[in-house]
């Protein structure tokens, strides 16, 4: 099954070289690029689909991995179809590739907890959630980093006709705001599921008290602050870009650290 | 014979190039004109086709010539408006054969233009298409000549970056807004004072779809003045503050010795209008917006200097993409024309083969009793063994057809032709 994620990473990659080194492939390549991309990403879908159906061990690393780059690839396809957001896929397609790459490599760990927890509608809806949450926020996370980037050569007054290919302040700014908001209501509901998950089949709300529980909820209140300060009082731009690239970090730091190194019932065991 | 070998294809005229503005302007024709003109050029045989590009800029005839030659055509260029346009020869230039192609080839791709990779020149260009379509003076030749135009002048807009690239302050103040905003839809702009400059980048910015221009001037009926002639809106100089957090975009250009929007000033609007981005153009020298402007958040400001520097940006682009754009129709013009001689001898082996083919038919009508005495297989096999031997025969014969084609080498392609015509 693993050798399958060699088309989408294949894929990914050839998108990526597209996106970073212009022409590199040709302009047939840019005409097909969209449908390389939705081809690649279903074939991704498809695989991780049938690896939660077909496997008794419950998703692990390498599934949260998998799916967060498959999160990224969704939202190259929605939101990076329109021409002038092209440039979206400069950043979210490398990421992807490595990301499913590392996935490959990474230790095939999953949440001990799970282990004992035997089945429960709960859990993939807990874990649906969070991903597409998670999706949302990589958007808001890439597009913040374009927009810190385009905002410095305006404001630089320099290469300001390599900015031709990046999409406007404004576009950027609106998709910061947008995927924001997917992100948390989604996060949100995550959050809300695992929570009725540890309470029917873990039979114990002492889960609430779990690292990266307590780690989730902060990044929970980061992302509200970076709502609020937008919706109250407009604060945009820059800031919400600082806001989306801290809050990604957490996230992924809440991953890739917090799992492994501290004791929880999120934690991954051997 | 029609041999077509030699596509004579003319490109003459006078162009801003070649000739100033009053001699232009006398020979520009309209539509009607073109017409005229086209029908008369076919009916008096000085060209057997004819396309006729007639602009502020250029009058252009592109012509097969006519069993005249060159010279009634330059004699026609010096009368057709009459004693008006006499003595227009030191104006004149002429491309023939593939110059010719590639010199309406980068006249559409707004190669010839005074602004390089404007895009009017094309419709222009397809006008002149239509109207010599409508006059049925475009033959084989030139007909195929215009597709191929189009179709080059397309591929090098899309495949080049020719037309992205514009050089001039009003152009530069749209590219910084659309960086900014994407489209200009639903956005206003003011204007403060109504210099020559600020007047461009307004103009520029309400072409490219601005919702509203609002404008300021110390002089009240200055700024009215303009409103009218301009579908601008005046605005109070006493208020024109006030309007800062109401629009996006600001271009200042007045006379005034020191700033009149300050730091203050926009920290405000900035803040009423909840830190949307603001875009400021400051022309003027001294400078009529507090530089510091620029380190608010959410504020960008442009001077003279900045603006400046992307025009500069723009031209180096724009020369890069030109030369692209030379390339592609260098190529596609040597194409175009060769493509031009190959046809022509098609025709010429197709009846060259079937002539040839009719002489083995007689042949075998002439042995009608040897015929008749085979049975069928044998009868078959003659067939097959008289068509292989007239092919054996044609072989050599026919690639050097093909190659003198390709070659226009007119002499040795009509020698192998007329062996077989004399036949006939």
């Amino acid at each position: 099954m693993e050798r399958l994620y060699l088309i989408p990473i294949a894929a990914y990659a050839l998108l990526a070289v597209d996106h970073l080194i212009p022409n590199a492939l040709g302009k047939w390549f840019r005409q097909v690029s969209r449908w390389v991309a939705v081809g690649a990403a279903l074939v991704h879908a498809g695989i991780l689909v049938y690896e939660a159906l077909v496997s008794a061990e419950p998703p692990g690393f390498p599934q949260a991995l998998s799916a967060a780059a498959l999160g990224m690839m969704m939202a190259y396809v929605v939101v990076g179809a329109a021409d002038r957001l092209r440039a979206l896929g400069l950043l979210l397609a490398p990421l992807a590739a490595v990301m499913l790459s590392t996935s490959l490599i990474a230790p095939d760990r999953t949440v001990s907890a799970l282990e004992t927890a035997g089945n429960s509608p709960w859990l993939p809806l807990h874990l649906g959630l969070i991903f597409v949450g998670v999706a949302g926020f990589s958007l808001s996370f890439v597009v913040g980093v374009l927009f810190l980037v385009v905002r410095r050569r305006l404001k630089s007054k320099r290469n300001l006709s390599s900015l031709r290919r990046l999409p406007s302040l404004d576009a950027l700014d609106k998709i910061q705001f947008r995927s924001t908001l997917f992100g948390f209501v989604f996060l949100t509901l995550g959050i809300v599921a695992g929570g009725v998950f540890a309470a029917v089949s873990l039979g114990s709300t002492a889960a609430f008290l779990d690292p990266k529980v307590l780690s989730t909820l902060i990044i929970w209140v980061w992302y509200l602050i970076a709502l609020q300060v937008r919706i109250a009082a407009g604060w945009r731009g820059r800031l919400s870009a600082w806001f989306a690239i801290v809050g990604f970090s957490g996230l992924l730091f809440s991953l890739l650290v917090l799992n492994f190194l501290v004791r929880g019932w999120h934690a991954y065991g051997a | 014979m029609p041999m077509g070998l030699d596509v004579d294809i003319l490109a003459m005229g006078l162009n801003h190039h070649t000739a100033p503005v009053d001699v232009r302007e006398r020979l520009a024709l309209d539509s009607t004109g073109v017409l005229t003109q086209l029908k008369r050029l076919r009916e008096t045989g000085l060209a057997r086709e004819a396309l006729i590009v007639s602009t502020c800029n250029r009058v252009e005839l592109y012509a097969v010539p006519g069993e005249g030659g060159v010279d009634p055509l330059r004699m026609w260029f010096g009368e057709f408006r009459g004693p008006k346009g006499a003595d227009v020869s030191s104006y004149l230039f002429e491309h023939r054969g593939m110059g010719a192609v590639q010199h309406l080839f980068r006249v559409a791709s707004s190669l010839d233009s005074m602004v390089v990779g404007e895009p009017q020149i094309l419709g222009q260009v397809k006008e002149a298409v239509r109207i010599a379509e409508d006059g049925k003076s475009l033959g084989r030749v030139l007909g195929a000549v215009a597709r191929n135009t189009l179709k080059v002048a397309k591929k090098v807009r899309t495949e080049t970056d020719i037309g992205k690239y514009t050089v001039g302050v009003g152009n530069a103040g749209v590219e910084l807004a659309l960086q900014i905003f994407g489209d200009l839809d639903g956005r206003r702009a003011m204007l403060v004072g109504v210099g020559d400059m600020g007047q461009q980048v307004a103009h520029a910015l309400q072409s490219a779809g601005l919702k509203e221009l609002l404008v300021a001037n110390r002089t009240a009926e200055h700024a009215v003045e303009f409103a009218n002639e301009h579908r601008a809106t005046p605005v109070a100089w006493e208020r024109m503050r006030e309007y800062l957090s109401r629009v996006d975009i600001v271009v200042a250009a007045t006379g005034a010795q020191e700033a009149i929007i300050t730091n203050q000033d926009v920290r405000r609007a900035l803040r009423e209008r909840r830190y949307r981005p603001l875009f400021l153009v400051d022309l003027a020298v001294p400078r009529n917006i507090d530089p510091r402007v620029d380190d608010l958040e959410g504020a960008y400001l442009f001077n003279v200097d900045d603006l400046r520097q992307v025009i500069a940006e723009g031209v180096r682009a724009r020369q890069a993409a030109k030369d692209r754009a030379e390339e592609v129709v260098a190529v596609e013009a040597d194409r175009c024309f060769h493509a031009l001689s190959r046809v022509e001898v098609g025709p010429e082996i197709g009846r060259l083969t079937q002539f040839v083919d009719g002489l083995r038919q007689a042949e075998l009508d002439r042995s009608q009793r040897l015929v008749d005495s085979l049975d069928e297989t044998q009868r078959e096999q003659l067939e097959k063994l008289t068509k292989a031997l007239v092919k054996r025969v044609l072989h050599a014969p026919l690639q050097g057809i093909h190659r003198a084609a390709e070659e226009g080498d007119a002499a040795t392609l009509e020698a192998l032709l007329s062996i077989w015509k004399e036949e006939e």
